[in-house]
Parts: structure tokens; sequence; C-alpha cells
């Protein structure tokens, strides 16, 4: 087993576990500010995804072009499912909002069957790899990192210094202090649920150049944005971040070492192992 | 958080467990039918296709050699002066839901005849409600073994067995003097059968087969089993492989800069649409098939020409296996004087018979055994025969040139 092998499994890992995070970072938004577990989170990055491979189909369009077209869209969506759905269910118990959104989940898998049916698509614009000191680096996987780095950042950027970034993270700490200190609640929810949807949106547009994706795979990328806010830690941030890395390098590894099915498995197991054992993630608070 | 913290648990549990209930459903689309009827009552024959879903590229072609099959038998008058009315359904290449098409097409749409489905998956639990209720089904899209070895006397194969699909690869490898043999494949009935066999037939001439590893149907990312092999550095690799994961291996193989001397698979490299959708990354690459185009044989030329004329593109095997199939129900309904299912069994059985795909023989369990399997490689964009010798359009082009000399 050499260490290039590994370095080259390292590096895909991580890779693709960038354009997780920049999804799971966005689960965690909606978790931080409206307690609310998006079941359909996997989903709308399909949406994006397919945003992306329309485009790409009818036009030729470059998908880093379309994610001009997906995140704003992708925004609309997840303001309109606050407005009129999801606002019903933020504080009462958790069991409302996950049958609420799964029903959501449902829709969008259905929706994206008949319209575009089972079939598995690809938006194959960044072919081939780069050379780095013996390691391959998918031009795709490579352009998606860079491009989920630069979204996360703008986000957090937006989190950390801007009015209505402030006034998130404020809700998220405390809704009924924000509502007392003046923050129009409600506007910020939207305001969540939205950016939440358009990063999933983002995410999925990047994913569809490096991956392979039918309608129906989106509970499965809910699972891997689930995994990594819990093991990184649920509410932070930077959380998603150091989740991810766990996540990435895990997938990558396992469908090394025992093979590609085993993947999933492992990241179902290590969510477990951390809920058991340090249910505040990485970052997030100790038990 | 130790109230967050179990309602995760909560939330994590139920999602597992509506996970496994909530399957993407299954459409069942309206029929499509062939023809229009004829004062006289139509012979209506009812399948399942994979029209959308894994497989999906491969269930067209075969629907357009049914359709076209049909047009042309109709055009002369039918069978025994019926017009030949298809009832197809979309299965979504899904097993479990062409078993219910077939019980639908079967019972409630009383359909006279059926013809088989696309893949072997697929035509397993398929031809097991054909054999339940006595309706003879040609297998005309599925080759693996399983479906001879389950005793049923209402199976019919017009494929070579899936065994037999990648000789060509390893006769020419030997022939150049390669030594080893890497060889992956989806973890289904077909796909395991191409690869046991080639792997068999490997061994017996004296190659040595350093990695073996499958994979399941629903795989995205193939990255990390071509990472596995790379270091390995075999001459050849082997790919029991439908059309999705061919592409991808390839699409993949040139991101991680790698290519063997040989490369091989089954279904995908036949597909016409293959170098549409690689482009040049297609060229050189080996694939299985049952016929092509350029095949000397009754009826071939005539057949590649009209399917050109009426689709726009040349054949590939999976049409030309829908149009012959065809062509055997109509010679066994002939050779039987009747559309007795019963009948018809008996002469599929016995019968000698010549299609576009060549020679027609079964076996007693049903298994096609009268014509071979041929190797194709794409070369400046086009698919020629390369294996065996006597029907080669052209000598193979090994060993295939590294990405970054193309």
């Amino acid at each position: 087993m050499d260490y290039q092998t590994l370095l080259q499994l390292a590096v895909g890992g991580l890779l693709l576990g960038a354009v997780y995070a920049l999804a799971a970072a966005g689960l965690n938004l909606i978790f931080g500010v409206m307690r609310v577990v998006n079941f359909a989170h996997g989903d709308l990055m399909i949406l994006g995804a397919y945003t992306a491979f329309w485009l790409y189909d009818r036009g030729g369009v470059n998908p880093l072009l379309s994610l001009t077209i997906s995140i704003p869209l992708l925004f609309v969506v997840g303001w309109i499912l606050q407005r009129f759905l999801v606002y019903r269910v933020v504080g009462q118990p958790p069991l409302m909002s996950l049958i609420l959104l799964w029903g959501v989940s449902l829709v969008i898998i259905n929706a994206g069957l008949f319209f575009w049916t089972s079939n598995v698509r690809s938006v194959p614009y960044f072919s081939g790899g780069i050379d780095l000191a013996g390691i391959q680096i998918s031009r795709s996987r490579g352009i998606a990192f860079v491009t989920a780095l630069v979204l996360s950042i703008g986000v957090w950027l937006f989190l950390q210094r801007s009015r209505w970034g402030k006034a998130i993270r404020a809700t998220a700490q405390s809704a009924e202090m924000a509502l007392v200190c003046g923050i129009n609640v409600n506007r910020v929810r939207l305001l969540t649920f939205g950016l939440a949807a358009a990063m999933a949106g983002a995410a999925g547009n990047l994913l569809i150049t490096i991956l392979a994706l039918s309608p129906g795979v989106g509970p499965s990328f809910l699972l891997k944005a689930f995994a990594i806010i819990v093991i990184g830690g649920l509410g932070s941030f930077s959380g998603a971040f150091i989740g991810a890395l766990v996540v990435g390098l895990l997938e990558s590894f396992s469908a090394f070492f025992i093979n590609a099915q085993a993947a999933d498995a492992v990241i179902y197991f290590a969510l477990i192992l951390f809920l058991l054992v340090r249910p505040g993630g990485i970052l997030g608070q100790r038990e | 958080m130790a109230t967050i913290a179990r309602s995760m648990l909560l939330v994590l549990s139920l999602t597992l467990a509506l996970g496994l209930t909530a399957c993407a459903t299954r459409t069942g689309a309206p029929p499509s039918e062939g023809t229009q009827a004829q004062p006289q009552e139509p012979l209506r024959i009812g399948a399942s296709i994979s029209l959308t879903g894994r497989y999906d590229r491969t269930g067209k072609e075969m629907q357009n050699g049914y359709e076209l099959w049909a047009e042309q038998v109709n055009a002369t008058g039918g069978i025994t002066g019926r017009q030949v009315q298809f009832v197809i359904y979309d299965d979504t290449s899904d097993p479990e839901t062409s078993r219910n098409l077939y019980e639908k097409l079967i019972t409630e749409d009383r359909v006279d005849l059926v013809m088989g489905p696309y893949s072997s998956p697929v035509t397993l639990p398929a031809s097991t409600v054909a054999e339940k209720y006595g309706y003879p089904m040609i297998a005309s899209g599925a080759s693996a073994s399983d479906l001879y070895t389950r005793g049923y006397s209402n199976i019919f194969g017009v494929y070579t067995a899936a065994q037999l699909y990648l000789d060509g690869a390893i006769d020419i490898a030997v022939r150049n003097g390669y030594r080893t043999v890497a060889i992956v494949n989806e973890n289904s009935a077909f796909a395991k059968d191409t690869v046991a066999g080639a792997k068999r037939k490997a061994e017996q001439a004296g190659l040595q087969v350093i990695f073996e590893e499958e994979y399941p149907n629903t795989v995205r990312d193939l990255a990390p089993v071509l990472t596995k092999i790379r270091p390995l550095n075999p001459d050849v690799l082997l790919g029991g492989t439908y059309g999705e994961d061919s592409t991808l291996l390839i699409r993949q193989m040139k991101d991680l800069n790698w290519t063997p001397r040989i490369v091989a698979f089954t279904v995908g490299p036949a597909l016409p649409d293959f170098y549409q959708t690689l482009g040049e990354d297609a060229e050189w690459v080996m694939g299985a098939t049952q016929w092509e185009p350029g095949l000397r044989g009754e009826g071939v030329a005539e057949f590649a020409a009209a399917y050109k004329t009426k689709y726009g593109y040349d054949s590939g095997y999976h049409a030309a296996g829908g149009y012959a199939a065809g062509q055997l129900l109509k010679q066994a309904i002939e050779r039987a004087g009747s559309v007795d299912n019963g009948k018809i069994r008996e002469a599929l059985a016995t019968m000698d018979a010549n299609t576009i795909y060549g020679a027609y023989k079964v076996d007693a369990t049903g298994s096609q055994v009268g014509k071979p399997s041929y190797m194709i490689q794409w070369l400046r964009g086009e698919r020629k025969i390369v294996w065996p010798d006597a029907a080669a359009e052209t000598a193979a082009v090994v060993p295939l040139p590294e990405w970054g000399r193309r």
C-alpha cells in the first residue's frame, strides 16, 4: 500500500467533501435558526443538479455559468417552502417537521421522475485530470472544490459581517431575544431557508459535474449532509467543514479498502457512533 | 444539546425506517401500440421494455427493433393475415415492475403472445410469469445462464450465452503477448456470468487475473475502484457492464489519466450512442456484440439499411435482437400453423431457423447454441468487427495509446 495511492484517495475524498460541506452548512443553518431538520435537503440539491443538467442538455451551458441560474432559483424555492409550508412546523415537535419535509421530499422526487425520468444524468463538461506531483486531480473535482470553497467563504462572510447575516445568527441563538431586539424573525427564517436551499442547489449543480445522478438519489445525500453536521457539530458553521473532511475521507477510503457499497454503511456507522458517544460533534458542545 | 441529540436519534431512526419504504415510485406508462388494426382481429404481442431507468438506452434500441419488424410484417399482410400490434409498457429497468407488467399483460390486457424485456435481471422474473401462464417468451434481450437453469420450458434465447461475450478480447490479448487481466463488473446476473466466463477462459489461456471487483448497479462513482487497479498496471481491463457504468468507467479512467493496453466491456461499447456520449474518449474501446450491421448474412444488409432510413443511425445489436426475435416468432407461428401458445412453444423448441442474427437453434433448456458472439472496436468513430477472424472487418488495434498522446 504505497503512500501515493493513499494520498490520491485522500485528495479525491477531500475535494468532493467541500461540495458536501456547502450543502451540509445549509442544512446546519436551517437547523440552527429553526430547529428543523430539512428532510428535503438532498432533493433540493438534486433540483440544483438538474437545473445544471437541463441547461447543459439544451444549450451546452458551462455548469459554472448555470450557478447563476440554479442559485437564485433554489433560493426562491426555499423561500416559498418556508413561506407556505415550513413556518407551520417551526417550534412544533420534531415529528411534525419530519413528516412535512419528508412529504416535500417525496413530491420533489416524483416530480423529478415525471419530468426527467429515472435515467441517470451527468454534466461531463470538465473532463480529464491534472497531474500534481503524481496525484491525479480530476478537473471536475478540482473546479467543484474551488467553487464550493468560494461560495462557502461568501456565505460565511455574509453571516459574519452583514446585518442580515448577524440577524440570522442572533435568531439562531435565541428567537425570542431576537424578536425583542426588533429583528423581523419571520423575515430571517425566510431568508435562512432560501439561503440554505440556494447552497444545496449550488452543491447539486457542482455535484452533477462529478457524479452521475438521478431524481431518486436525494435522500442519500441528505444522509451524508446529516452525518456531516452531526460529526462536525450541530449549529456550527465551520463544524460542517470538519465533518465534511471526515465524511469525504471515510467515503473514499471505505470504497477503496472494502468496496463501493460499503461507503454509505460506514458513514451511517460513524453517524450512529457520534450520536451515542459525542452527540455535540467535534466542534459542538460536549454532552 | 441532550434533547437535541435525542430528537436527532428519533429522527434518524424514523429516516431509516421511511427510507426503506420510500423507494421511488414506478411509473407504469400508458401502453404504446404498434400499427392500426385491420378488419381481422390484430395479433397482440405484449412486452415490458426498459424505456427509462438504468437500461434505458438499450431498452429503446430493442423497442426500435420490435417496431421496425412490426411495420415491415404488417406491410406484407401481417402474420396469418392478422396485423401485428405491440402492447408495450415501461418497466423502468426494474425487475419487479416488469413482473407486475407481464401479469397485467397476460391477465388483464389478455395479449395473444409475449416477447421478452431487456436485460437478464429483468427477464428473470418476467419469464417466470410467462412460464406460469404457459406463454412462450423469446428472450430477445438477455443472455445470463440463470435463465436456462430453472427447468422452464417457455423461454427461448436469441443471444449467445453471456459467458462467451468477452472471449474475443482474451484471444486478442493472448495473440499480442499480454499477461495480466483486471476484471470489474456490476453485481447482477448477466454481468457476473460474463466475467465468470471471461475469467475461466483467461486462466485457460494462460493469462493471470490480478484483480476482480464487483460494484452495485446503483454506483455513481467508480474512481475508488480504478484507483485500486491503476498501481497494479494490468495489461487488460475487462468489464461486465451495461451502458451507464461503461461510460462512467471511461470518463473516470480519463480523469485518473490511466488506461491499460486493452479495454473491453460488455453492452456499453456496442451501443450506437457510446461514441456520441464519450466522443473521442471512446476510441479504441472494444465491446462484446451479438451482431453488427457489417456482418455477412441473410437479410442483414436490408435490415441495416431499413433501420438507418427509419431512425437515422446504424443499428446496434440490441435493436437487431428485437427484430430477430420478431422474425423467429413469425417463423414459429408459420411452422406451427397456428397462434396457439402450446404449438408455438413446440416450434421454437425444435426448429432450425435463420434470421438476421444468423442461425437459430436452442438446446433442451432453451439456450441459444446456433450463433457465435463477436468483438467490435471503435476505430475512427465507427464500430468495426475485429474478432473472430472469419467475421472481422479489420484487425484490432492494440495497445491503446496513453491519454496524453491521442
